[in-house]
């Protein structure tokens, strides 16, 4: 049934360093502390710091498999079918020799191991990554990394997707609210992300660059049809707030609310305690505190989540 | 006898310039040396030179299947240096002036070149369609140095 299934947020936001993480995290400790099941996936694999931010530790280390084709001499006739087809032209193929795999280049899309008319192509397999799994402060994460020096992180991100669909088609009712924290950017790890979730939260701050990036991953997220909601952090930066609100405003672009800034924030980013964590101990009356208070009220207001025991009337 | 690959800029030949760019130059001069006599000279066009992608593996192909074991190259991205090395074709240095092929050549023949192993470049850097080599010719013929050197920063090894 289809409302059985869990609620997919992807909180994102185009410049690096605006809070993503941090929003995600928060929001993943607010619908915990009202009893929701949830499930946090890091999806920057390039740096993946979400455990971090939780003072957790990585752990289930699972490789990620590469296809890394492999050429058998014994079975080879160097007719250069593969590398004449290999779109990225990862295939080194000179008249008279067995073709060359030039590994950097290779797509992964096994082209050539499929149509090589001799089956001289075997697929090996090469680690580009790792996926992590681990329980922290009462919440699933689940956290992708790329190998440093390889260049296909969509594989890790796609690695990590696979962990969540066989979640949600195997066990819906593990989890109530999953949230996906993606990398900076708008670029195709970010896409899969943002693709896999029922709406996105762009995280933007009160600079040009913030605005950029805003509008950037906004044209992103309406390309795929996906509902957004902004979060402004350190909105109270310079004073800009009144007026970056209303730029926001003037482009129709609705907000969850703003963060400013806050020293309370900045200690529990340090320390490793998500300030909204029910034992965290920061000042509840705190501005950071009652700024997140009231993005997850307007949150739920958006989502149409009114307190768990609906939902599970939903669900049963 | 051995045959050498040189990028070169236009259709090529013994009096075109060479080509900074190895990946995407327009087209290769081909040189057979016999005891330093040159015995043979073909062009082959580039059909890589606007790939999206592998442009330098596509460009070793055509100097691997043209048998040229040594290439002279100014500008040679990672994913080029990787192939010519599998094939063990030698690799020499041109220098960050603009010439002829027969000029480079002719500081090939006399053990000017350096050798080198690896690229000098990052992937992708000689893309940006049709920027190739800017600044006014001026000095005329005659060997040495030539003026105007390219926009790209082809003086930086």
């Amino acid at each position: 049934m289809s409302n059985r299934r869990p609620k997919i947020i992807c909180v994102t936001g185009g410049k690096g360093g605006t809070g993503k993480t941090l929003c995600a995290v928060n929001i993943a400790i607010m619908f915990k502390n009202e009893g929701y099941k949830v499930l946090l996936i890091d999806g920057d694999v390039e740096n993946p710091n979400t455990y971090l931010l939780l003072n957790g530790r990585l752990e289930n280390k699972q490789e990620v498999p590469f296809f890394k084709p492999k050429i058998v001499e014994e079975k080879c006739s160097k007719c250069g079918i593969c590398a004449q087809n290999c779109m990225p032209n990862a295939l080194l193929h000179i008249k008279g020799a067995f073709p060359i795999p030039m590994l950097t280049l290779c797509s992964g899309w096994r082209l050539c191991y499929k149509i090589c008319p001799e089956n001289a192509i075997e697929a090996n397999s090469k680690t580009i990554g790792w996926t992590y799994s681990t329980e922290i402060k009462g919440l699933s994460l689940i956290l992708g990394e790329l190998k440093p020096s390889e260049a296909r992180s969509a594989a890790v991100v796609e690695a990590l997707l696979k962990n969540l669909e066989n979640v949600v088609e195997y066990d819906s009712e593990k989890f109530d609210i999953i949230i996906l924290d993606t990398a900076p950017g708008a670029h195709c790890d970010v896409e899969l992300l943002i693709d896999t979730a029922d709406v996105a939260i762009p995280i933007t701050e009160p600079t040009k660059f913030g605005k950029l990036d805003l509008i950037r991953i906004m044209e992103l997220i309406t390309l795929l049809g996906k509902d957004c909601r902004v979060i402004v952090n350190r909105s109270s930066l310079l004073g800009f707030r009144d007026q970056f609100l209303k730029e926001l405003k003037e482009e129709n672009i609705i907000i969850l609310g703003d963060i400013p800034l806050d020293s309370d924030i900045v200690n529990s980013y340090c320390q490793g305690t998500p300030i909204m964590d029910n034992n965290s101990g920061f000042n509840k009356e705190g501005e950071g505190y009652q700024a997140f208070i009231s993005i997850f009220g307007n949150l739920k207001q958006w989502l149409n989540i009114n307190n768990k025991i609906k939902v599970k009337k939903l669900n049963g | 006898m051995v045959i050498i690959a040189i990028p070169s800029m236009g259709e090529g030949g013994l009096n075109d310039e060479i080509s900074p760019r190895f990946g995407r130059c327009p087209s290769f001069t081909f040189v057979e040396l016999d005891n330093n006599e040159i015995t043979a000279v073909k062009t082959v066009p580039n059909h890589a030179a606007n790939a999206m992608g592998g442009a330098g593996v596509q460009a070793t192909q055509i100097v691997g299947n043209n048998n040229a074991k040594v290439a002279i190259v100014g500008f040679l991205g990672p994913n080029a240096a990787m192939g010519l090395n599998a094939l063990n074709i030698k690799l020499f240095h041109a220098p960050a002036t603009r010439m002829t092929v027969k000029e480079v050549l002719d500081l090939y023949i006399e053990g000017k070149l350096e050798e080198m192993t690896n690229s000098n470049v990052a992937s992708h850097y000689g893309m940006g369609g049709g920027r190739g080599m800017g600044g006014g010719r001026g000095m005329g013929g005659g060997r040495g140095m030539g003026g105007g050197r390219d926009t790209e920063g082809f003086n930086n090894p």
